[in-house]
């Protein structure tokens, strides 16, 4: 059983990643992937915590975040495909629209 | 308000009435409006001289219903729809308001001068189409019938007008038609002047007539020539009429309204002061000479005098001016008659003359007298008209008397109505003429004799001895024209044995006729010439029959109008149907008397004019141009007495009076008001621009400078303060998300610090 710190420390690495490909990758799709990754470091934490406390709304809440994940992934794919139709590109350094 | 009096009449309503003038109105449009793309110009003989004759005939439908009445009856009204309602109008009566209609009356009066201008003014439209057939090529054609229905329906207007506006807008709608028709060749510009001469001319006139009319209006409180009539004996009672804050006695002011409503005929009748238009009309084409400027529209005055009787016969002062005027126009006209050349001018200062006689009657008190000459002169000076426009077109548009001769060979049928016609203005019996105009000299001379006393007033005499020179004149400048134009050898076509003529100024200014609208090139003259009656090879021709028959018609009407209205003396020979006819709409002075014995005085007179006195002057005309082919004598005396010629040929210089003594200071006080305009007026007025001019090029400045800066420096401001934020809108959204996480991370050690 691995300790409740060592949970929350892989959980923060995979959150600091998440970030860090949100913000500095240029590929929609990858962004994409990244935002999953956030996702699922909470998921973990969820899921730590809820055995941490011996209850098991934690692990209802991570299956609710699952579905809404694969909810998101869907529209969000459905953007990049819709984005893709119109602007040939999924770098999002080039979409820019409302620059002032 | 003012009493209503009550009407001596019942009148006839009818409903067709008002198609009598607009018939002639329909056509003029039709024409008008259609005739510029019609290729066949006989759908507007069509439409002009249709319109003509069912108009003709409805006068004499309506002619006929009220010689089926009586005559205190004879009255057939219509009103076609209310003109314009004037309301509180401040006249002699007090308030009054007058509803002005647009009725038509035909009385007996009207009746005939109905008959006159749709008779005499269909025959004349039938001479057109002959004498206009050169227009039919250039396709102006259309626009001569359609003016000349016009003027038929404006002629209409002012005798079938029930009321005082009515008669005015007829009196001006013959006024624009005449302009118009004297115009007719306006490209040429002494046809343009003489129209605008006459208008002006006649301005001068309608003046005096608009004062007189106004004056009617402020002393009755109506222009409706019934009630007019009907009012005048109440009107006459009063002991004195205040207007305008002057108190006079009712016959100074009837005296006052006929002496401007006599300015007005002078105008349209052409009589001195005002008759130097009329000579000049004589540019228009030949049937606008016989219809407008001979039959109808110079009578008008005449027809207003006769219709404002009831004014005349109480004002002594206009009356004695009215006859005296006309005399002196009888006389210098028929004067001026006598030494000239164009055949048409001669016509011109006949009819001036003629005029002049008529007005004697009317000045005389015989207001039948004078309308009766009125329609024998239309008969007769008409068939004289259009006979010398048959003339001038069998010479090739000749208008000149010396270049002509010897045309009774060729135009039998012209030179007999001309002959006719010639005799009856001449007086001779028992010729038209004769009845009217003795009829006229015999009420002039009886002003004086006054049933045998003498007594009668000195005007009266020396009236009638002018009226006795002026016709010896005109029977000796008839005789002479008929002469030069008829007897003797054609003295056209080089033919010329005693170097009597002239360079013929066809192609210059006298030319009546047109030859050719685009120009007078000679080509276009001589196809026109050869292709439309022949030229110089054949000699003058008798025109064609719709030409000659107008001209025949009007003459056997010369012939045996004057039988309408026999004097008194002459009772054996038939009764004064006219007289009698249009007694009923004659103002009553005194209850009627019985008819006059026949004196023997009259009949010495009668006898004196037309055997002694009017062949004397034939017989002396005859003299000087017929018997001697050189006319040596006329030859002699101009150069015996030439400046005496010169004088008369030159009208007296009346035109060139007129010129210096009015035209000229006109012309100069309009340089003068030109030059302040120029001056002063446009001074102050471009003075004003450059001041605001100035003013705006300071306000622009502060505008441009001041205004504009202020707000650009106010968006300058803003575009530098919103620069910095423009840089944070970058459109990227992994800024934003970076910015975020940003502020999650700055809300997060907050929060965990703070704790």
């Amino acid at each position: 059983m691995a300790d409740m710190n060592q949970v929350l420390f892989v959980s923060f690495l995979l959150f600091s990643v998440g970030v860090a490909g949100v913000l500095i990758r240029r590929n929609a799709l990858v962004i994409l992937m990244c935002v999953e990754l956030m996702l699922n470091a909470a998921n973990l934490n969820l899921i730590a915590f809820a055995r941490h406390s011996g209850t098991v709304g934690g692990q209802a809440f991570a299956l609710l975040v699952m579905g809404l994940a694969a909810a998101e992934v869907a529209i969000g794919l459905a953007l990049v495909v819709a984005l893709y139709r119109k602007k040939d590109t999924i770098q999002v350094d080039q979409i820019n629209l409302l620059k002032g | 308000m003012i009493m209503e009096p009550a009407l001596l009449s019942t009148p006839l309503h009818s409903s067709v009435l008002w198609l009598i003038p607009f018939l002639p109105l329909f056509g003029a449009i039709l024409n008008g409006a259609t005739g510029r793309w019609l290729k066949n110009t006989k759908v507007v003989d069509f439409f002009a001289l249709g319109s003509m004759a069912v108009s003709f005939l409805l006068v004499v439908y309506t002619f006929i219903q009220l010689m089926g009445r009586a005559p205190v009856d004879r009255s057939v009204t219509q009103t076609v729809w209310t003109w314009l309602t004037l309301g509180d109008a401040h006249v002699l009566g007090g308030l009054t308001t007058n509803t002005m209609t647009w009725a038509y009356k035909v009385d007996p009066l009207s009746a005939c001068m109905g008959l006159l201008v749709t008779g005499v003014g269909f025959l004349i439209h039938l001479f057109s189409t002959g004498y206009m057939a050169d227009e039919r090529k250039n396709g102006q054609y259309y626009r001569f019938m359609a003016y000349l229905n016009l003027f038929v329906f404006s002629m209409l207007n002012l005798v079938l007008g029930a009321n005082m506006i009515m008669m005015f807008l007829g009196w001006e709608g013959v006024g624009l038609c005449s302009y118009l028709l004297i115009g007719f060749y306006f490209e040429r510009e002494y046809a343009a002047i003489a129209g605008k001469k006459a208008f002006v001319t006649n301005r001068i006139g309608d003046f005096g007539f608009l004062i007189g009319f106004f004056l009617i209006f402020m002393v009755y409180g109506s222009v409706d020539f019934d009630t007019l009539m009907g009012m005048t004996r109440t009107i006459l009672a009063r002991p004195e009429i205040t207007l305008f804050g002057l108190s006079h006695a009712p016959t100074w002011w009837f005296n006052l309204i006929g002496c401007c409503l006599f300015l007005g005929a002078c105008g349209k009748s052409a009589q001195i002061p005002l008759y130097v238009w009329l000579p000049d009309a004589m540019a228009g084409p030949t049937p606008v000479s016989a219809l407008i400027h001979a039959a109808t529209m110079v009578t008008s005055g005449l027809y207003m005098i006769a219709r404002m009787n009831f004014i005349y016969v109480n004002a002594p002062v206009a009356l004695s001016l009215v006859l005296f005027i006309g005399a002196l126009t009888a006389l210098v006209a028929a004067s001026m008659g006598l030494a000239q050349y164009d055949i048409k001018k001669v016509l011109a200062y006949s009819t001036v003359s003629q005029l002049g006689f008529m007005f004697m009657g009317m000045g005389a008190g015989a207001f039948s007298a004078g309308m009766f000459h009125v329609f024998t002169h239309a008969f007769f000076k008409a068939a004289l008209f259009l006979g010398s426009g048959s003339v001038i077109m069998a010479c090739h548009h000749e208008q000149d008397m010396r270049n002509m001769g010897g045309l009774r060979k060729y135009m039998p049928w012209t030179f007999a109505s001309m002959g006719i016609a010639t005799l009856a203005i001449a007086g001779i019996f028992p010729f038209s003429g004769f009845f009217s105009k003795d009829e006229i000299l015999w009420k002039v001379f009886e002003g004086w004799y006054a049933g045998g006393t003498y007594h009668g007033s000195t005007l009266s005499l020396v009236t009638w001895c002018m009226g006795m020179i002026a016709a010896f004149m005109t029977a000796f400048y008839m005789v002479r024209l008929m002469v030069m134009t008829f007897f003797g050898e054609y003295r056209g076509a080089g033919h010329d044995p005693h170097g009597l003529t002239v360079p013929s100024e066809v192609h210059h200014a006298a030319d009546d006729h047109s030859h050719d609208a685009h120009g007078h090139d000679a080509h276009g003259h001589d196809a026109h010439g050869h292709d439309a009656h022949g030229h110089d090879a054949h000699g003058p021709q008798e025109v064609p029959w719709n030409m000659w028959v107008p001209v025949f018609i009007l003459a056997l009407l010369a012939l045996v109008g004057g039988f309408l209205n026999i004097p008194h003396s002459l009772h054996w020979l038939g009764s004064s149907h006219f007289s009698e006819w249009i007694a009923p709409i004659l103002y009553q002075v005194h209850p009627a008397e019985g008819p006059e014995a026949a004196s023997s005085i009259e009949y010495i007179l009668m006898f004196v004019a037309t055997v002694i006195w009017a062949p004397a002057a034939m017989g002396l005309a005859w003299v000087f141009y017929g018997a001697d082919p050189t006319w040596a004598r006329p030859r002699a005396f101009v150069k015996r007495f030439p400046e005496l010629f010169e004088w008369v040929n030159a009208k007296y210089y009346i035109d060139e009076f007129y010129e210096a003594a009015f035209i000229g200071p006109c012309k100069q006080l309009g340089a003068q008001l030109w030059a302040f305009d120029v001056w002063a007026v446009d001074g102050m007025v471009n003075g004003a621009a450059r001041t605001t001019l100035n003013v705006s090029h300071a306000a622009h400045w502060f505008d441009a400078k001041i205004v504009d800066g202020l707000v650009n420096l106010v968006a300058w401001i803003l575009q530098q303060v919103s620069g910095g934020f423009r840089k944070l809108q970058s459109g990227r959204v992994q800024n934003y998300a970076f910015v975020m996480f940003l502020g999650f991370l700055v809300f997060a050690f907050w929060k965990f610090l703070a704790c």
